[in-house]
């Protein structure tokens, strides 16, 4: 498989040079041109000093800070590591959630160019206050012939809706349940390859293909060879997704599906009896498979009034595991661990005045939530949903307030807990205007 | 033998010909960004383009979504046509990169700005930063309301069109053809068929260039007296300025309030002086404060209308209107964003129309 794409990576990028020829040949038909040409007829000069030179890479800031309130007793984030099904299973994947009070998430520096005539190329620093990390960083193609496009380094994988958008374009404050409790807070971002396609059909279809090296701490985790645990050399993770969206003649409406599944390597090691170190260790693989869409109303109206989204995902996820090596237990070495879950979201926004929206979002998780032990034993816990009320206020483009209010039900271990969560918000957003995508 | 030779000139002749009917029949693929440069680009392709627009007439321009189904037509697209001046800043880009197609990236013969050649108003003379609203640090992007930036806006078209059919040099001539008879319309529209006749008789369309030379050094007047005291020598029947210049003459120098800074050409064009909009900073909505203070001005200063587009709420205008007796004239700066703005030269036949009706109630 790696070899594979490897092959196909370097076909595609051995047609680039060959798109130079066409430039000769516009040069050759300008050259023509000039030659046998008069004066166009109007000559006028331009006010302030010619084109606005842009050879410097766009650069921008966003600044997002938040209030965060819940009735919880140790915090939301506590309350996700807890939920039936979906609790973290590694050692370093611990959930750092709102605290409550003043947050600030990180603050994104984004820098973006085209490099040459065939490549362009971006970067995303996600500066947090303890240290900066490294959001993407990403080498794209630009003139790949046939609607292909070839993107490589760290981003977001472009399965679903929300995995590709960062967290200040979302319409609600925090991330839907579906992906924090799947694929975790930073959803699929990790090193890699994406081969996508635009085909040439009279509707828009887009199908891409990726390859991660695998370092996903909730779905796609890699401890090595960590205690009789295999070594597996990336990519570890792949994933496929197609992207499709009917022609609408009608200015007002538009709308986008998804399909989108992957699979890859997943290690996990635990402390069965919680004293703090860590004694067996599991071995085997997880997949998902999921479904998106989104349509939108554009009411044609100044500043977004009376503009609607509807937006929903469902997201099934999938791991399948083998006991390698167990400190308190060797009978169960070889044992497998199967779990199945799932979860969905939908939500609507409304332009209600013009600049101020508000939004309504309901999610569930772990309606099939099926968990086989090694030990023989299996469960299927109940599900937990949550609620969300939102209104925000984009005074500019570059500046927006929000409020949310979450009523969740979060199914923990047996007992189900109900935690009211509250956000105030504020974003903004310096530098280059930005390009809003569908 | 002989025979293999017949069979491969006719093969030859066959292919040559097919070739030609592909030549003759090769359509360029147009994506424009506004229906305005729709328009003007329909006009001078002629037949040789099919042209589509991201915008419709009546949206405005600023709140534009990068929808998937304009990728399908950037991906088909030899020519992407845009306004320019960041006008398209928020959705041009994904667009672009979404259609896969290295044809049309900015800076490819595919790709033209049509503000190429237009004498920009309000470029920033000074620093800006978004203190002051959305600002656009490249010059006013709303210049095709200027009847004279729609002839450059269809020679730099034309140019470009004649670039990609460069091989086929009938379609070449084709198109200064349409240029020429667009240039002509817009001429007519704006100083009367009689004054364009009387300046360049039978020649093409742009020997109407010298009375855009008068008018834009404000001669026009003192030309038009001195043809016709020429004529009265000659006993022949005066000219008169007609068209838009001629309805218009009688509003130079007046005061009008918009609603975004978005009539600045046309304003600038008939001579209509932009007293104050109703956005207090651009693209910030009238803010209650702000109004009160235009109130005061437009009762302070007699101003007599107010232009707006129709996509903006009625809400702020009516109440102005309400105080103080302005006329308000709702307009569409764009082609199809109103019944009778069918094409370029009724869009702006239509905002005069509109605004000399109002005026004279």
């Amino acid at each position: 498989m790696r070899f594979i794409v490897l092959g196909l990576i370097i076909i595609l990028l051995s047609g680039l040079p060959a798109m130079g020829e066409d430039n000769d040949k516009d040069l050759e038909s300008e050259i023509s041109r000039l030659l046998s040409d008069d004066e166009p007829a109007i000559q006028t000069t331009r006010q302030g000093g010619g084109y606005f030179q842009s050879l410097n890479p766009d650069i921008s800031l966003i600044i997002d800070g938040f209030y965060h309130g819940d009735t919880s007793r140790e915090g939301i984030a506590h309350i996700f590591e807890e939920v039936s099904g979906f609790g973290h299973e590694c050692a370093e994947g611990h959930e750092h959630g709102p605290d409550k009070g003043f947050n600030i998430s990180h603050m994104e520096l984004y820098f973006s160019a085209n490099a040459d005539p065939y490549f362009k190329g971006w970067g995303i620093a996600a500066i947090e206050e303890e240290g900066a990390e490294m959001e993407e960083a990403v080498i794209q193609t630009t003139a790949l012939p046939h609607g292909l496009q070839v993107k490589a380094g760290k981003f977001f994988s472009d399965i679903g809706r929300l995995n590709p958008q960062h967290a200040h374009s979302w319409d609600f404050s925090d991330q839907p349940l579906m992906y924090r409790l799947t694929l975790g807070q930073h959803g699929l971002n990790d090193k890699g390859v994406q081969v996508s396609w635009l085909a040439p059909t009279g509707f828009y279809l887009l199908a891409g293909a990726e390859a991660f090296q695998g370092n996903n701490e909730t779905m796609f985790n890699y401890l090595g060879t960590n205690d009789g645990l295999p070594n597996k050399p990336g990519p570890r993770v792949f994933t496929g997704w197609l992207k499709f969206a009917p022609n609408i003649d009608n200015p007002n409406h538009a709308m986008q599906f998804g399909i989108f599944a992957g699979k890859g390597a997943h290690q996990e090691e635990h402390d069965g009896n919680t004293d703090g170190t860590m004694d067996h260790w599991l071995n085997g693989y997880s997949k998902f498979y999921g479904a998106d869409f989104v349509y939108k109303y554009d009411d044609l109206r100044a500043y977004g009034k009376g503009d609607i989204t509807f937006q929903g995902e469902y997201l099934q996820r999938q791991k399948d595991l083998t006991v390698k090596s167990h400190d308190l237990n060797a009978a169960l070495i070889g044992k497998h661990k199967m779990e199945k879950q799932d979860g969905y979201y939908l939500q609507a926004t409304y332009g209600l005045f013009e600049r101020w929206r508000i939004g309504l979002r309901w999610e569930q998780i772990g309606l099939s939530n099926e968990i086989n032990s090694p030990d023989g034993t299996s469960e299927s816990p109940d599900a937990s949903s949550r609620m969300s009320l939102m209104t925000d206020w984009s005074l500019t483009e570059f500046s927006r307030i929000r409020m949310q209010y979450n009523r969740g039900n979060y199914e923990l271990s047996g007992a189900d807990e109900w935690v009211n969560e509250f956000y105030i918000q504020l974003q903004i957003s310096l530098g280059a205007h930005g390009a809003h995508k569908f | 033998m002989k025979n293999k030779y017949l069979c491969l000139l006719v093969i030859g002749l066959l292919v040559i010909g097919l070739l030609n009917i592909w030549a003759e029949e090769k359509k360029l693929n147009v994506v424009t960004t506004t229906t305005d440069l729709k328009s003007i680009t329909e006009s001078i392709g002629g037949d040789f383009v099919n042209v589509k627009s991201v915008c419709q007439g009546g949206q405005d321009p600023h709140f534009i979504q990068a929808k998937p189904v304009f990728m399908t037509w950037a991906r088909d697209a030899d020519l992407w046509i845009r306004i320019g001046r960041e006008l398209e800043v928020g959705y041009e880009a994904p667009i672009l990169e979404g259609s896969r197609n290295p044809k049309i990236k900015v800076g490819e013969t595919g790709h033209l700005d049509a503000s190429e050649h237009i004498l920009l108003l309000e470029v920033p003379t000074k620093q800006v930063d978004r203190s002051m609203g959305d600002v656009h640090p490249l010059g006013n992007p709303h210049y095709w309301l200027d009847p004279y930036n729609g002839r450059i806006i269809a020679k730099s078209i034309a140019e470009r069109l004649k670039k990609l059919l460069a091989e086929n040099a009938e379609q070449c001539r084709g198109i200064d053809k349409n240029c020429n008879a667009f240039i002509k319309k817009i001429d007519e529209a704006m100083f009367g068929a009689e004054l364009v006749k009387e300046i360049s008789g039978d020649k093409p369309a742009s020997s109407a260039d010298r009375l855009w030379e008068l008018e834009l050094a404000g001669k026009l007047d003192e030309f038009i007296t001195e043809t016709n005291t020429e004529r009265k020598k000659q006993d022949k029947p005066s000219v008169t300025l007609g068209g838009w210049a001629g309805k218009m003459r009688a509003y130079r120098g007046s005061k009008i309030i918009t609603y975004h800074r978005s009539l600045s050409y046309f304003a600038n064009r008939f001579g209509l002086v932009v007293a104050e909009e109703l956005e207090p900073k651009p693209g910030i909505p009238p803010s209650p404060n702000h109004l009160v203070a235009v109130i005061k001005k437009v009762n302070e200063e007699k101003i007599k209308a107010l232009i707006m587009e129709n996509y903006y709420s009625c809400k702020a205008p009516d109440l102005i209107a309400e105080k103080t007796g302005i006329k308000i004239v709702v307009i569409t700066n764009s082609v199809g964003g109103d019944e009778s703005a069918k094409d370029y030269v009724s869009m702006i036949d239509n905002i005069i129309t509109k605004f000399v009706k109002s005026m004279e109630k």
